[in-house]
């Protein structure tokens, strides 16, 4: 397991590195600005990232989340201020973000495991409902192009259901890109 | 107003030129004369403003304009209802280029082609993955035949980090707001390209944004926070010796902290053009416009960040606080356009 911690704020995030390894973990060399955050990740493909809720650098982190399902999972770190409100928004939907009240390097191992135990689950979460979104889409175009077939050639459903998968063998498609093309054309055409 | 004390609003704002409407309201105590006292409250990052805004932690912020949708429909982040009080500014940011890129550019290239020259994938930077500087770029980038998603590798970065890594040669190019094209330029390792007043004359910029609770259940307290900055966004439009006293603020080390000298260039530009940065324009700068929330949205389904479906069934009218800005409007007796949606009349239409 490869961390890496991003050491661009007063907060003595560096000091981390001890007890992280301690606990059994690979620490990457630390880094100090987004350019440097960018370049380790791509090479040393770290698990975790420890940043400050404050560091300049967590817009890059957020355009690495944007991109990849892969990302690193980027651990936000406050300090004992940290209040229950701002935890439950850092940590909430889609933020892969996992929060500390202070640096205790007692507790941060479990810490580490808790965040990414969550971010496996939310991540398999999110995968499952876009799968589910998609197939919600996928089937609305299908009725909007048997829909469209009907209106312009005077099929019956059954048939116009036939006419698509017909379509779609014939040319190695699937049945809901059939139906999105479909639907496109009629649109052109008016 | 009632003798009671002021409320104080804490307001999360990035170290920008455009937070200027929040730095003159606090300075000319223009919050104070409308009940409130704003609390400024500097940031690091966009996510992290978004975040402290979602928590409670600030009450409203100074936000990129698009980023109040992407909090609005959970786009690679926390989702909370939003609320879009009024538009901060229009225009003001731009898009540059390293020197070699800009000058096949003006030589008559067209954009595919110079990029093509570097013989691998150009990088571009923006400020946040669903910014407007992100939707600026990509605007600019897919008008000239370049896809954003396929061809272009993309990083976010702070702003003031990108001269830097232009000169590094980390990256080929950027969206940034101003000062950041002016320092490029300025140290000659880059050149503005394309404004971004060019590829949209008038287009919404940051916005002042606060949490859809707050403005339904503190209807006259989110007014009041209205009020004092639409009267600063006057205040900065009135006359040019204004935005002079306003650079001088942000200026100072807690505000922004860049040179006086490139801050004031940055806000003297002619009122007449169209496609300058502008706070007010007699109030319609500042409406917020439904058609402009429309406008993110449907470059957010163009960009396959969410479907047309969840965009459609998005509650403009809810986000967008009309009401609530025109009796700000009325308030200080400006007349403001009646209508709720603008033509947005971008370059390659």
């Amino acid at each position: 397991m490869r961390v890496l911690l991003v050491n661009d704020t007063d907060k003595p995030i560096g000091e981390l590195r001890h007890a992280l390894q301690q606990a059994g973990y690979c620490v990457l060399e630390e880094v100090a600005s987004p350019a440097a955050l960018l370049r380790a990740v791509e090479s040393g493909q770290p698990d975790v990232v420890i940043i400050d809720v404050d560091s300049p650098s967590r817009d890059t982190l957020e355009q690495l989340a944007m991109l990849h399902d892969q990302a690193p999972r980027p651990v936000v770190m406050f300090s004992g201020d940290g209040d229950d409100a701002l935890i439950r928004a850092a940590v909430g939907a889609g933020v892969t973000a996992y929060v500390v009240d202070g640096l205790a390097p007692a507790r941060l191992a479990p810490i580490v495991q808790v965040a990414l135990a969550r971010f496996e689950q939310e991540s398999g979460m999110r995968r499952r409902l876009g799968e589910v979104q998609q197939a919600l889409e996928d089937r609305k175009r299908v009725e909007r192009a048997k829909g469209i077939l009907m209106n312009k050639r005077g099929l019956s459903e059954a048939d116009a259901y036939a006419a698509l998968r017909q379509q779609a063998m014939k040319h190695g498609l699937k049945l809901a890109e059939v139906a999105r093309r479909v639907v496109e054309m009629a649109d052109l055409l008016g | 107003m009632t003798g009671s004390e002021p409320t104080t609003l804490r307001v999360a704002y990035l170290p920008l030129i455009d937070c200027a409407p929040l730095v003159a309201a606090s300075r000319l105590g223009l919050d104070l004369q409308h009940g409130v006292r704003l609390q400024l409250q500097r940031q690091a990052s966009w996510a992290a403003v978004r975040d402290r805004l979602v928590s409670g932690e600030v009450d409203a912020a100074h936000l990129l304009g698009s980023l109040v949708y992407s909090i609005e429909l959970g786009i690679g982040g926390p989702r909370a209802p939003m609320a879009w009080l009024l538009t901060l500014n229009q225009n003001g940011q731009a898009i540059t280029l390293a020197n070699p890129l800009a000058d096949a550019l003006a030589r008559g290239l067209p954009l595919p082609q110079v990029l093509a020259g570097l013989g691998r994938r150009a990088i571009f930077a923006q400020t946040f993955p669903t910014g407007t500087h992100a939707l600026w770029l990509y605007y600019w980038l897919a008008a000239a035949g370049v896809d954003p998603m396929r061809d272009i590798g993309v990083m976010s970065l702070p702003p003031q980090q990108m001269p830097e890594a232009l000169a590094a040669g980390e990256i080929d190019g950027y969206c940034s707001g101003e000062p950041w094209a002016d320092a490029a330029q300025a140290c000659g390792i880059g050149r503005r390209v394309m404004s971004s007043g060019a590829i949209w004359p008038g287009h919404p910029e940051k916005v002042l944004a606060c949490r859809r609770d707050l403005a339904a259940l503190q209807p006259a307290l989110v007014e009041r926070l209205s009020t004092c900055v639409l009267a600063a966004c006057r205040w900065l439009d009135a006359e040019p010796a204004n935005r002079l006293t306003c650079a001088g603020w942000l200026a100072e080390g807690e505000v922004i902290g860049a040179p006086l000298g490139r801050l004031a260039a940055c806000l003297d530009n002619d009122p007449a053009d169209p496609a300058a940065l502008a706070f007010h324009r007699g109030g319609a700068v500042n409406l917020p416009w439904l058609s402009d929330g429309e406008w993110f949205l449907q470059q957010f389904v163009r960009w396959g960040w969410c479907s047309a479906e969840v965009a459609a069934a998005a509650l403009v009218r809810d986000v967008h606080r009309l009401q609530s800005f025109r009796r700000a409007a009325a308030t200080l007796g400006l007349p403001v356009p009646v209508e709720a949606r603008r033509e947005a009349a971008l370059f390659d239409r």
